[in-house]
């Protein structure tokens, strides 16, 4: 009894009087059933987003990097960019699956599944960048160390670009591990009540033979434990990593040593705007609010708040040391570049500043932590900040150099810039929509573990428990320990 | 359970124990004026002031960081740490007591100019006058602002943890569901007043003002945030090290190894943390290779006279949490935990000392009773302040909503 008890001073995160059975059936009902007109519509409008992408690169392929606007001083400008804010958003999931189960945090089991999904796709659409922008794609396993007949040559190990190739695959690997042995449990659910034959062969196979045995489950939390334990430093390395492209060199602007500790933060904020922004509309489409409760959006709202401050502090840091170091370059950066709002980009400053500091701080009221419109126009204005950032951070470091007469009056992206960028926005919803119509999108296993404590229903039973004194309580669990 | 068990009576040995340790450090401080602040040699006034910087900075910023934990905790609707918030409680009722002497302390340094105490190069008018940079920032490193930010940041920690520690008596009376919500409420929203406090100090202007303007020509922007995981390590640490004194007391009946692993594997996740922010800073720094900013680590590393410190410190912080702490077992035994915590309050005190003195006396190493003195008379300060803060409240609030959570709490 004792074990299975939570404060009734805490919200249900389970609502409308779900039992077992219930929790599999609504869960699993999008997937048995044939997917609805809304879904073919936005799976068509991304696989056409996509194919927009696909003939971007192509063009860029055959053409080379010229069919990009970067130019003398701006050599990195929306590819780098794009790379940086999908990789952020590809921290929200392994945070939420790794470090807030390490936190214990029961919350995570309504949105943890769907949040992992989208990291590894925002991860997978990270990648592109970076592969596409080589030139000579065909030659990108050059950057893989391995001893070869060209001299020997090899990479450059002192570069932090080349620590990116390791962090993100790693990240990338140890994201999907953890997602995929996530999913078992839930994917022998789904092929044991199966009535079609491919279906049950699809998703037997899928599900590796899992039993529900105690052995079964006994490894499989183990595995989660370890998972967890691996991924939390990744979570923070990847981030770190990217910021240290910048930060390591000697650029005004990028070299800060408070860089990767910032990217981190504004990487978890721009992740969990984003999983925001999926679960509004999954949670209604699929009808799941009472396992995507208006607790967990509120809870999300907090994390946004805590991250986009964090993020806040260490914008005004950096501008208040820009000016304390009292280097001109430094200054110039800073002062002239970013902050002053009548220079070429100092508009992207301030739509910085406003989506990610000011903004996100309405979030202060509960009132409107608990608002559904406010919250996902918030999510998608946070994300606008974020992207802004990193643009920030890229263009008005470089588009004036040490050489005046190069400053380039001003970087604007051709449509193949744009067009690869909106292709990975239909990768990434291609990728959320198969996901959501083949996988359920939430943990069912892992409800139906915090049910009995957290479910509405079974927290009105408690009032036993809390109606006791807490000596009693005390004397009750010293018991059942010995 | 017995009521004498409720309240923590302060046994006569940890009295005598706190009286002594006073003593030596009053003791110390006389000796060390006498033989160093009195003395005409510049390099000995500076040596005396800037013990008397780091170790009160040291030991207010590690008391305040069990406020820090408190506020956190409510706001992250912490359960599991109910058992035991009495112990931060207490410890941070000692931010008030050293936030005093550290004013006094820092006021001498300000007023006492840079003549007699050598440690702020800003505060010496010809100085700056005769430099662009230090004019330039003459507008943050001027001596009124100085006083009265550092009067504001003490005063409002005080303040706020003196309102936050009021809220939690509410907890020793019988609450309904509803009124609990109520009560979560209001812990709620003075424990964000005092982290937004804390992120405008502690995580930014107080490390910089303090401390980083002592090398007043140089910056880093790691450098509040690594002094907050460096203050926050050792202040887990102190709070551990009372919870077990307690335990071992016959006080705390319903804290057990479950709570302990946890505070544990606290110490052991920002341990990791700080060496994250460590390696952050120094391998940037050390990369970009500017002038303008090695000169931070040259007293440092290599063939500075601070390398034997500063790589001893990165070990004891880091490589030691890091290995002790990753086994399970290590984080359940009370005599492990015990022995790293004290590692972990010394070590970041040492952190400290290469923090302030690799800037105030680069070419020399001069540790000696003299710093440890001193130590030791904040470390009676804390002990006295924090045993009567807790001997003057039931050491368990008994109707917090969350302390029955805490009570069946399992790692």
């Amino acid at each position: 009894m004792a074990l299975k008890y939570e404060s009734q001073v805490r919200p249900p995160l389970v609502v409308g009087g779900k039992d077992y059975h219930q929790v599999t059936e609504d869960i699993v009902r999008p997937i048995e059933a044939q997917p609805s007109r809304l879904w073919w519509i936005g799976f068509l409008i991304s696989v056409a987003l996509l194919l927009f992408g696909v003939y971007s690169v192509y063009r860029e392929v055959v053409y080379g990097t010229g069919q990009w606007n970067l130019h003398k001083t701006v050599g990195w400008g929306w590819d780098i960019t794009n790379f940086v804010w999908w990789v952020g958003i590809g921290h929200a999931g392994t945070l939420i699956s790794a470090i807030l189960l390490l936190f214990r945090q029961g919350w995570r089991t309504g949105v943890n599944r769907a949040a992992e999904a989208m990291t590894i796709f925002a991860v997978m659409c990270a990648g592109q960048f970076p592969i596409w922008h080589m030139g000579r794609v065909w030659m990108a396993f050059f950057v893989l160390p391995y001893p070869n007949t060209r001299g020997p040559l090899w990479v450059n190990f002192n570069s932090p670009l080349l620590w990116d190739v390791f962090a993100i695959s790693t990240y990338f690997t140890v994201s999907l591990l953890f997602w995929y042995t996530g999913l078992i449990p839930d994917l022998a659910t789904v092929r044991d009540r199966a009535k079609l034959k491919w279906r049950k062969y699809m998703y037997g196979i899928l599900s590796f033979g899992w039993t529900g045995s105690t052995k079964h489950w006994q490894r499989h939390e183990s595995l989660a434990l370890v998972l967890a334990g691996l991924s939390t430093p990744l979570v923070l390395s990847v981030h770190t990593v990217v910021s240290f492209d910048f930060a390591t060199s000697v650029i005004p602007g990028w070299h800060t040593t408070i860089f990767p500790p910032y990217f981190v933060a504004g990487a978890i904020f721009s992740g969990f705007a984003m999983v925001q922004t999926l679960l509004l509309v999954t949670r209604k489409v699929l009808s799941l609010e009472e396992y995507i409760t208006i607790e967990h959006i509120e809870v999300m709202n907090k994390v946004i708040v805590l991250t986009g401050s964090i993020v806040g502090i260490a914008y005004l840091t950096e501008l208040f040391v820009a000016w304390y170091g009292q280097n001109p370059y430094e200054m110039w950066a800073f002062m002239e570049n970013r902050a002053n709002p009548f220079s070429p980009y100092g508009w992207s400053y301030w739509l910085m500043m406003s989506c990610n500091v000011l903004s996100p701080q309405i979030f202060w009221f509960r009132k409107m932590r608990r608002n559904i419109t406010v919250t996902f126009f918030m999510s998608v204005i946070v994300n606008i900040g974020m992207w802004f950032e990193r643009f920030v951070i890229i263009v008005t470091s470089l588009y004036r150099d040490y050489l005046p007469s190069s400053w380039a009056t001003y970087y604007t992206p051709t449509i193949w810039e744009i067009g690869f960028y909106l292709g990975t926005f239909g990768l990434f919803f291609t990728c959320y929509f198969l996901f959501s119509k083949f996988f359920p999108v939430i943990a069912i296993a892992e409800i139906k573990h915090i049910l009995k404590r957290s479910g509405d229903t079974y927290k009105e039973n408690m009032d036993v428990v809390e109606k006791k004194a807490v000596d009693e309580v005390y004397e009750e669990a010293h018991a059942a320990h010995h | 359970m017995t009521t004498s068990k409720e309240f923590f009576e302060v046994p006569k040995r940890y009295k005598n124990w706190s009286y002594g340790l006073i003593g030596i450090g009053i003791l110390a401080l006389l000796v060390g004026y006498f033989m160093y602040g009195a003395s005409d040699d510049i390099h000995h006034k500076s040596r005396f002031w800037a013990t008397l910087l780091q170790n009160s900075t040291y030991f207010l910023l590690t008391t305040n960081a069990a406020m820090f934990f408190i506020c956190a905790t409510i706001l992250a609707f912490g359960g599991w740490q109910m058992v035991f918030r009495r112990v931060p409680e207490a410890i941070s009722a000692a931010v008030p007591v050293i936030g005093v002497i550290t004013l006094v302390i820092l006021l001498a340094i300000v007023f006492g100019g840079h003549h007699m105490t050598h440690i702020y190069h800003w505060t010496d008018h010809e100085t700056v006058a005769n430099d662009k940079i230090l004019e330039g920032k003459s507008p943050f490193l001027n001596i009124p602002f100085y006083i009265i930010w550092t009067v504001l940041i003490i005063g409002l920690w005080s303040l706020l943890g003196f309102k936050v520690r009021k809220i939690s008596l509410e907890a020793d009376k019988p609450m309904s569901v509803e009124q609990g919500k109520k009560y979560i409420w209001k812990n709620t929203v003075w424990a964000s007043l005092y982290i937004v406090w804390f992120a405008l100090t502690v995580m930014s202007t107080t490390p910089w003002l303090w401390l980083m303007s002592i090398d007043a020509h140089w910056y880093s922007t790691m450098y509040s945030w690594y002094t907050f995981a460096s203050t926050w390590v050792s202040g887990l640490a102190l709070i551990t090290l009372f919870v077990i004194y307690l335990k071992n007391a016959g006080y705390l009946e319903y804290t057990n190894k479950e709570h302990l692993h946890d505070l544990g594997k606290f110490m052991f996740a920002f341990s990791i943390f700080w060496a994250y922010l460590w390696f952050s800073q120094f391998m940037l720094i050390w990369y970009a290779n500017i002038p303008e900013e090695t000169v931070y680590f040259n007293p440092r590393i290599k063939d500075g006279a601070y390398s034997g410190v500063f790589w001893f410190n990165f070990i004891i912080n880091f490589l030691a949490p890091f290995l002790i702490f990753m086994k399970r077992n290590s984080k359940r035994n009370y005599t492990t935990v015990t022995i790293m915590s004290l590692i972990i309050v010394f070590g970041h005190w040492l952190d400290f000392y290469q923090m302030v003195m690799a800037s105030v006396a680069p070419d020399h190493v001069e540790m000696n009773l003299f710093d440890f003195g001193i130590a030791l008379g904040f470390v009676g300060i804390i002990m006295l302040v924090t045993g009567r803060a807790l001997s003057k409240y039931p050491l368990v609030s008994k109707y917090h909503p969350f302390q029955k959570e805490s009570i069946i709490h399992h790692t």
